[in-house]
């Protein structure tokens, strides 16, 4: 149909500017997103009035693949730091940190750069050729369905609760409860906010992010750097994997950018979730449970790879309906709009040739990832050179400046500090700081998104069975709270019995 | 602190895109440089607004505009900054949104400021209001929506971009023109509110035409009527609700204040360099292509408008406020 279009979009993109621009624009990515608190959409934000003087190509250019870059740095920090420097790297501090800890983090590193390689990859091959069909899917989710995915999403944390489940669940509740904080949706009424005018808006989680995770391990740093042995990792091996590894993570890649891919799809939701799900089913399929949390590499390939596959998967819908996917999109429609190109279906076929330039700056943005993600991560990491001192030094100050520039605010930074010592007194007492972050992450999707079923439904639970996509999303939330208690262990007792001889 | 070089750099970049063509007018009473406090996230519809009219304020002005970002309460953080804590010199203002402006402390208590610690200067944009269903909707027309309304009250469900906002308020004043009981879904903005209105999964949306514009060109939405003096050269098959007999005019609009007791001088040039810029050719170009409808309201003008707006929303507020909070 209109393949012209396609090949007009790649000899647009194929010019040395734009190449230049993709390089530059990756590289400037690696950096935003390796500082905690520094996100995509922020420094989107800021590059995007310097691309109104550019011409169409080159500036969307830059700004995809500085999106991209920025999703594969958040993970740089989060395993040789275990300061995610994104949300959507959050999940990778799991496996990723214990890796370095080993002294594996080359490897760590190299898996997470070239899931997130085939995660982008992936999710662009999706846009480029499925766009118009994956895109009509996101009108079928409205409220209703986004409640059951936030549903399906908090169940996770039973599973990711390591060691004790009951403080796993203290941990997410409290995550929850603490997502309730701002202005009621549907009625204006500011709730636990204590008249306080910053917290009107909520909590913004990455500011609980920060303190939740790069803090604690600020002090403990701290408090290790008089000891001798060292705790922050080196780079002892090499940061290629091995072909027999890649093999090996291939299915749990494919699985990974899969679940970026849709759930980058639907409005709502973004890398900060997906990361999330794909850890979780990289979990859920592993045979041998019990290494993860421990430094297994599938840990950090799902996470790294899902987060990248969110960027081709929130444009999906950008693209097709003009409906933005992620906060990240929603300004790259912008820098659409400055060029003139409203919001709508007509992208693909009206504008088709700055769209496709778009899509084509997404792939070859992953690949100048990989060239510049090899040369930049073995920079990176001479930072495992630094004493712990000096590095614990340096995490604090980032992370107050990281918790300043969400919103230029001070009040953020001394809520960050609080979050901080609180974390701290969390990984003391032995409490995953994880569950807590999915609660404040699904939190208010669950429920503003419940709000609304209750007045689309007329405040009948009978909404959520009418619907089928939100009905068969609750079943497997309910199976995956099942299977984290023992009643299918009960379930099994009489047909064992029956085995036995008495 | 790559990231504060980063941001730095970008600084001056931007600073000395925006100051390009250098300045030569008349001194600015109020210094050489204006900050303008925003009260919503870089890359919003504020910050668009800013990219358009600051860099051709600036040359005629002779001043640099300086950006600064707090969001945070829908806006009421730069806001209650600009009211109480800002030098009354003219050198600092702020974008303020309407009717946002006043239904936060008419709204909630513990948001202090009020319109009378502002000086207005000018409104510079207007969305008109407009009544948007999906094309698979049994709704042809707006009456279709108001019988099916009169037929099961309270069932028929209207999506709007948040309570406090200007597409909430517009339902509560067709209910109250209409006598009709609409049941409001609130969406956290304009674009989820009509996504969901795409997917069928709300009756209608009451939205922003600057929002919906595209998806009702190329019929993923239709729009039934808009909340406009007249017609819409940009939809002219589209009524207004004046044609259909309820005066309501509505929308949600964009302009620049300062705060209360700023030098008259200061205050007479801004408005003035406002005017100028209302009848620069290139500006209104810009703003056409950027969907924006142009609607400059100066000084008192821009006040009375303010005071309608509060008089109007507070009485409205005061009426479902018991209903709302239900």
């Amino acid at each position: 149909m209109d393949s012209s279009l396609v090949m007009i979009g790649l000899t647009n993109v194929l010019s040395f500017n734009n190449i230049a621009c993709i390089l530059g624009g990756t590289l400037l990515g690696l950096f935003v997103g390796a500082m905690p608190g520094l996100s995509a959409t922020m420094a989107l934000a800021l590059l995007l009035p310097l691309t109104f003087s550019f011409d169409p190509a080159t500036g969307l250019s830059m700004l995809a693949s500085l999106y991209v870059g920025a999703s594969y740095g958040g993970s740089i920090a989060a395993i040789l730091l275990r300061t995610p420097g994104t949300p959507s790297a959050a999940a990778t501090v799991l496996d990723g940190f214990p890796l370095s800890q080993q002294g594996r983090a080359g490897e760590a590193l190299g898996v997470s750069l070239f899931a997130s390689f085939f995660g982008g990859l992936m999710s662009g091959i999706a846009l480029l050729t499925a766009a118009p069909l994956l895109g009509t899917l996101v009108l079928e989710f409205g409220p209703v369905e986004l409640f059951a995915i936030a549903v399906l999403g908090i169940t996770i944390i039973g599973s990711l609760a390591q060691g004790s489940v009951i403080s796993g669940l203290l941990s997410g509740g409290l995550g929850l409860l603490l997502s309730t904080v701002g202005m009621d949706l549907t009625t204006g009424t500011p709730r636990m906010t204590f008249d306080q005018i910053n917290l009107f808006g909520g909590i913004d989680f990455t500011v609980a992010l920060i303190g939740l995770f790069s803090v604690p391990q600020a002090l403990t740093l701290i408090e290790n750097s008089h000891q001798g042995g060292k705790v922050a990792s080196r780079i002892t091996d090499r940061l290629m994997p091995r072909w027999s590894t890649i093999k090996q993570l291939m299915p749990n890649i494919l699985r990974s950018s899969g679940i970026g891919i849709v759930v980058g799809l639907i409005p709502g939701t973004g890398g900060d979730t997906a990361s999330w799900f794909a850890y979780n089913e990289a979990k859920r399929f592993a045979k041998d449970k019990s290494r993860f949390g421990k430094g297994e590499v599938a840990g950090v390939a799902a996470p790294e790879a899902a987060n990248n596959a969110v960027v081709g998967g929130a444009l999906i819908p950008t693209i097709a309906l003009g409906i933005p996917g992620s906060s990240s999109t929603a300004i790259l429609l912008g820098a659409l709009m400055v060029q003139g190109i409203l919001p709508g279906p007509n992208l693909l076929t009206d504008y088709g040739d700055v769209t496709y330039t778009l899509i084509w700056a997404v792939i070859l943005a992953n690949i100048a990832l990989l060239v510049v993600g090899l040369a930049f991560t073995k920079m990176s990491v001479s930072v495992t050179k630094i004493p712990d001192g000096f590095i614990a030094c340096a995490i604090l100050t980032l992370c107050i400046i990281g918790a300043f520039a969400i919103n230029n605010s001070l009040f953020d930074v001394g809520l960050m500090l609080g979050f901080g010592l609180f974390g701290y007194w969390m990984s003391k007492a032995g409490v995953s700081p994880a569950p807590m972050v999915i609660g404040l992450i699904l939190g208010p999707v669950m429920e503003t998104s419940f709000q609304q079923s209750m007045l689309i439904g007329n405040d009948s639970f009978g909404v959520f069975l009418e619907s089928p996509i939100a009905t068969v999303l609750l079943i497997l939330a309910l199976l995956s709270i099942l299977q984290a208690t023992p009643f299918f262990r009960w379930l099994r007792v009489p047909f064992k019995r029956r085995l036995k001889p008495d | 602190m790559h990231a504060k070089a980063l941001r730095h750099w970008l600084t001056i970049t931007a600073m000395a895109i925006s100051l390009s063509p250098l300045a030569q007018a008349a001194d600015y009473v109020g210094g050489d440089e204006v900050t303008v406090l925003q009260g919503f996230k870089p890359g919003g519809g504020s910050d668009a607004l800013a990219q358009l009219v600051q860099p051709r304020l600036s040359e005629i002005l002779g001043v640099d505009f300086v950006n600064e970002y707090m969001p945070g309460a829908t806006g009421a953080i730069a806001w209650t900054r600009l009211a109480k804590q800002s030098p009354k010199d003219g050198g600092t203002i702020s974008i303020t949104n309407t009717p946002m402006l006043m239904t936060n402390y008419i709204m909630n208590d513990a948001i202090t400021y009020s319109t009378d610690e502002l000086t207005p200067i000018a409104n510079v944009v207007t969305d008109p209001g407009i009544v948007v269903v999906s094309p698979d909707s049994p709704y042809q027309t707006i009456e279709d929506l108001f019988e099916a309304a009169e037929q099961s009250p309270g069932t028929v469900t209207i999506g709007n971009s948040g309570v406090g906002g200007d597409d909430f308020f517009t339902t509560i004043l067709l209910e109250q023109a209409k006598g009709l009981s609409f049941k409001k879904v609130p969406f956290q903005g304009d674009g989820p509110s009509a996504t969901a209105a795409m997917g069928g999964k709300i009756d209608a949306s009451f939205n922003n035409v600057g929002n919906v514009y595209g998806q009702v060109e190329s019929g993923n939405l239709r729009a039934l009527a808009v909340f406009a003096e007249k017609r819409l050269t940009s939809l002219p098959d589209v009524p207004t609700m004046k044609e259909k007999g309820v005066d309501i005019v509505a929308g949600s609009s964009r302009g620049y204040s300062a705060p209360a007791g700023i030098p008259d001088e200061a205050r007479q040039q801004l408005i003035e360099a406002f005017q100028t810029l209302a009848k620069d050719p290139d500006f209104q170009a810009q703003a056409e292509k950027r969907a924006m409808n142009l609607d400059v309201v100066t000084g008192d003008d821009y006040r009375a408008m303010i005071e309608q707006m509060e008089s109007d929303y507070r009485g409205i507020w005061e009426s479902v406020k018991d209903e709302v909070g239900r």
